[in-house]
């Protein structure tokens, strides 16, 4: 049995965490995808659609996300307040120069459940554009996420051992031209 | 009224009776009957025929025999948790008057309410309620250490 009194442990078992991601080269869509799972809490078994016990996530480094393809180009941003000639579109490169939180802010928004619950959750979304983080917000992290995409090396990262280690294809002739 | 606003119990024995020794939970029971009246045939007939015998076999409980000049027959059971129950046998049959004081002996005396579910445990989980930090491993460091 736990050692707790009974109503310590209904504060234990319903206090909230608070969850970091790193965003550094990270896909928005899958940060997104992993924080609104922890803003609903559908990550604990003691998980009720009716009972609030989402946590809270703080993701750092959103400026240095990274879309795949041709996404920063081709990706488009449309809205509409309603007024006539109102219609905007901005593509993903240019709503990132706007605000470099707006792109994962608009991706987990659009993934959390749509109902009235859905602006409480966002609150509790804390996005940072860099990784520097304020003195309240460090105080209350319990728990730093793994990144979902291990980041790809530079050439320039590799050691000059490495290089000469790395598996040939084959080996170019004496007299080969690199071009 | 609906069956949520019912009185309720858990599924429940007295003091785990039964788990290691069992005690008959009826203490004390008394046969009110008339002398004369029609109605306490079948009481004067079991005090005769069956009495005896339930006094052999249940040396745990008391028995009164009282007649008193009455209409309605009756039995009053008490019970170890201080319950005490009246059952009228008004023309009941030596055989059905029987029946009746080895079900109350039966009995354990609790209240017969609605019982909320029909299954019952003291200590719902070993493991203890689950928490944020359960099947975490333990981290010493602050977690978003900052570069000075």
């Amino acid at each position: 049995m736990s050692s707790f009194s009974r109503s310590a442990q209904q504060w234990a078992t319903f206090a909230r965490s608070w969850f970091l991601i790193d965003g550094r080269m990270q896909p928005p869509g899958k940060i997104a995808s992993m924080c609104s799972v922890r803003l609903q809490g559908k990550h604990k078994p003691i998980y009720h659609p009716l009972s609030d016990i989402g946590d809270h996530v703080v993701v750092m480094n959103t400026r240095h996300i990274a879309f795949s393809g041709n996404k920063w180009e081709q990706k488009v941003y449309s809205s509409h307040t309603g007024y006539p000639g109102s219609f905007k579109q901005l593509t993903a490169a240019q709503m990132h120069k706007k605000d470099p939180t707006v792109i994962i802010k608009l991706a987990v928004y659009g993934m959390l459940p749509k109902n009235l619950t859905r602006r409480t959750m966002m609150q509790r979304l804390h996005l940072f554009p860099d990784d520097v983080l304020p003195e309240d917000i460090l105080k209350n992290l319990t728990e730093e996420l793994p990144q979902p995409r291990e980041i790809p090396r530079k050439l320039s990262e590799y050691t000059q051992e490495e290089r000469d280690t790395f598996p040939m294809l084959w080996t170019p002739p004496e007299d080969y031209r690199m071009k | 009224m609906t069956a949520r606003g019912t009185p309720s119990r858990f599924l429940q024995s007295v003091l785990h009776n039964g788990v290691g020794r069992y005690v008959c939970q009826l203490k004390r029971i008394s046969l009110v009957f008339s002398k004369k009246g029609q109605g306490s045939l079948g009481v004067r007939d079991f005090i005769e025929e069956g009495v005896v015998d339930f006094a052999k076999n249940n040396p745990g409980t008391v028995i009164y025999i009282s007649p008193q000049s009455c209409r309605i027959p009756k039995i009053v059971a008490e019970y170890l948790n201080g319950n005490v129950k009246e059952e009228m046998v008004t023309n009941k049959t030596s055989q059905q008057i029987a029946e009746l004081i080895t079900k109350m002996s039966d009995q354990s005396g609790l209240d017969i309410i609605r019982i909320r579910k029909p299954f019952h445990t003291d200590s719902p989980s070993i493991q203890g309620q689950w928490h944020p930090f359960t099947n975490r491993p333990p981290s010493i460091e602050p977690v978003g250490q900052q570069k000075k």
